[in-house]
């Protein structure tokens, strides 16, 4: 190894990243080997640092230059004898590949200018190594998901699809070229030093360029997201708390003050805690809240509604809960009570449903025609369904309707 | 002698309001907006009933309770919140309140809820009621625990006629026991609710978040 070969490297190096976007560190030239994270002394690590590329890249570019008359293995010693001092590990910023594609351009260059004057390397092994060193790094890249991840790990974000096929291609060609080196099928190596070329060509081209878009994008939608969730909490808002607000405002009656703002609470209540049926399965408790809510909106009379257990709803529990809508329709229209209360629960064998009251109450032998009718539309309803329906109050001692169901095994 | 109420709530307009409802049944004898005041004046003023809100900056209501628990035994609380969540009440009735309602509760109940805490018993809303069988219900029987206490029938009898609505006097007639009896019951259902399995409460606690 010549000193003169090892400073053209160095020239590259140099020149190669003044002519695309020069980054500060640069101009001093100034390095410190990583402490961590590294393989051998940390020179690549810090380099890649400097240059702000992804480790694998410049790990790479060692590797391939190892392949010309071993300037890789010169330049690493170059470094680390001039490595004055190591560097804490610390986030980096990898954005720019464009360094990258000047480190290509320039090795190429190098290359070439030497070929010229007839020094060529030999080709095989340099395209090899090349191909092989940068389509691992394009696919091992540790600054971005890997590909192997992304097939793997559902969470991992898609990574580019260009990267993948650039590293596949070069990795592809490098591995072609050896085997047929081995082959000595030399026939058909220009073929493949021409699909290895253009692997790397159009890696280095729009590599970087599609890293980028690929950042923006990703960026770009978080902020969407992020976006769309706040006109999501303000569209609920203002539908439903700022609306209700103006009504108690413009509401001059207690009771129906009382009313909505109770109505918006176990609204929000729901909303914030996320009181949804899961996987579109309805439970009878969400079904009767939402019945509930309905009697108190459209009879001001509020309802406590507590329940045990759950049941989805079927078309057994379908008819419970019709029926405890009507007997909750029925005491607020007739009990003359100020609130009622609604008690769901259930075990293995049956669920129970308690609507009381405790209003006038009435005799249950001798009840008017209309209470009647109620009272028959809500045991008709039960009964036909396979459960039991008892109504128990004296007057003056208010209501309790029992609905009983057994439950059937599923 | 008329009871000696303590107010905690960092929310300023509603521990108004409230003083303002309970001004007339009870003597108030202080309040506070924070954590370590109220901790400070309960210790001095021994009141017999303190009024605490679940949510607040520096511990929240359990540290209220457990920081005077220790000096004033005498002392009972009843917790005041806005949240149902089954979480906050274990925590609360295991840092020893005797009760817990909503600050949804009518002013009436209110009343008679401190006159019942100060009376030594403890106080289950219909709600609270329906948490309390929910959470034994999934407790599952105690071959694998034995320290997890299981309801009496007897219990969830009484406890089934809260949750439907019913007065304590109401839960008497329908039993055909005494009012006493009926308190009795509350308040073993109350001290089972404290000393029973942790795992299992908090395992059915977080369920219920979910669900």
């Amino acid at each position: 190894m010549s000193p003169n070969r090892s400073g053209s490297s160095l020239i590259v190096v140099a020149v190669g990243s003044r002519h695309h976007s020069p980054v500060p560190a640069i101009r001093s030239f100034e390095f410190k080997r990583r402490e961590t994270d590294r393989i051998v002394a940390g020179v690549a690590g810090g380099l890649a640092d400097t240059l702000r590329i992804p480790d694998s890249y410049m790990r790479a570019a060692f590797l391939t230059l190892l392949s010309i008359w071993g300037i890789g293995g010169a330049l690493y010693i170059a470094f680390w004898l001039i490595a004055f001092d190591k560097i804490e590990d610390e986030e980096v910023e990898t954005v720019g590949s464009s360094q990258t594609l000047g480190l290509a351009a320039a090795f190429a260059g190098v290359v070439l200018l030497l070929g010229a004057f007839g020094w060529w390397p030999n080709p095989v092994l340099v395209l090899t190594a090349a191909a092989l060193s940068f389509g691992t790094a394009a696919l091992s890249d540790s600054s971005r998901p890997t590909p192997l991840a992304g097939l793997f790990d559902p969470n991992v974000e898609k990574p580019s699809r260009t990267r993948i096929l650039i590293g596949v291609v070069l990795l592809i060609g490098g591995l072609s070229i050896l085997n047929i080196r081995v082959g000595g099928l030399f026939e058909f190596s220009t073929v493949f030093l021409a699909i290895a070329l253009t692997g790397v060509g159009v890696a280095v081209a729009f590599g970087p360029w599609v890293g980028r878009l690929v950042g923006d994008l990703a960026t770009e939608r978080n902020e969407r997201i992020r976006q769309e969730e706040r006109a999501e909490v303000a569209t609920h808002l203002h539908d439903s708390v700022l609306q209700t607000l103006a009504l108690i405002q413009r509401s001059g009656d207690p009771a129906r003050m009382a009313m909505l703002a109770r109505h918006q609470e176990n609204e929000l209540r729901d909303w914030l805690y996320g009181i949804v049926p899961l996987d579109g399965i309805d439970l009878v408790s969400t079904a009767l809240k939402g019945a509930a809510a309905r009697v108190e909106e459209d009879h001001e009379v509020p309802i406590d509604v507590v329940t045990v257990g759950d049941h989805p709803v079927d078309e057994q529990t379908k008819a419970l809960v019709g029926a405890a809508s009507e007997a909750m329709v029925n005491a607020a229209k007739h009990s003359g009570a100020d609130r009622m209360s609604l008690f769901f629960e259930t075990d293995d064998d049956q669920m129970s449903i308690f609507v009381t009251d405790q209003g006038v109450g009435f005799d249950p032998s001798a009840v008017e025609d209309d209470r009647r009718g109620i009272a028959n539309s809500i045991r008709t309803r039960v009964e036909k369904a396979g459960g039991t329906v008892e109504i128990v109050s004296e007057p003056g001692e208010g209501t309790e309707v029992v609905l009983r169901m057994p439950v059937e095994d599923q | 002698m008329s009871v000696k109420v303590y107010l905690v709530d960092d929310h300023r307009l509603f521990l108004s309001g409230v003083k303002a409802e309970l001004a007339e049944d009870f003597r108030i004898v202080g309040s506070a907006y924070d954590v370590d005041t109220a901790i400070a004046e309960i210790r001095g003023l021994n009141p017999d009933v303190v009024l605490v809100d679940v949510h607040m900056p520096d511990g929240g209501g359990v540290a209220v309770v457990e920081g005077v628990v220790a000096t004033n035994p005498d002392v009972k609380f009843l917790a005041l919140s806005v949240s149902d969540q089954a979480e906050d009440v274990i925590a609360m009735i295991r840092a020893g309140a005797r009760g817990y309602v909503t600050k949804t509760i009518e002013p009436p109940d209110l009343a008679s809820a401190v006159r019942r805490i100060d009376a030594g018993d403890a106080v289950f809303s219909p709600r609270l009621a329906g948490f309390v069988l929910d959470a034994f219900a999934g407790a599952i029987p105690s071959d694998d625990d034995p320290e997890l206490d299981q309801l009496t029938s007897r219990e969830k009898d009484v406890l089934r006629l809260i949750a439907r609505g019913y007065a304590y006097k109401q839960v008497a007639r329908k039993l055909s026991i005494s009012i006493k009896t009926v308190e009795t019951h509350v308040s073993s259902v109350l001290r089972k609710l404290q000393l029973s399995n942790r795992h299992e409460l908090a395992r059915w606690a977080s369920k219920r978040r979910i669900v």
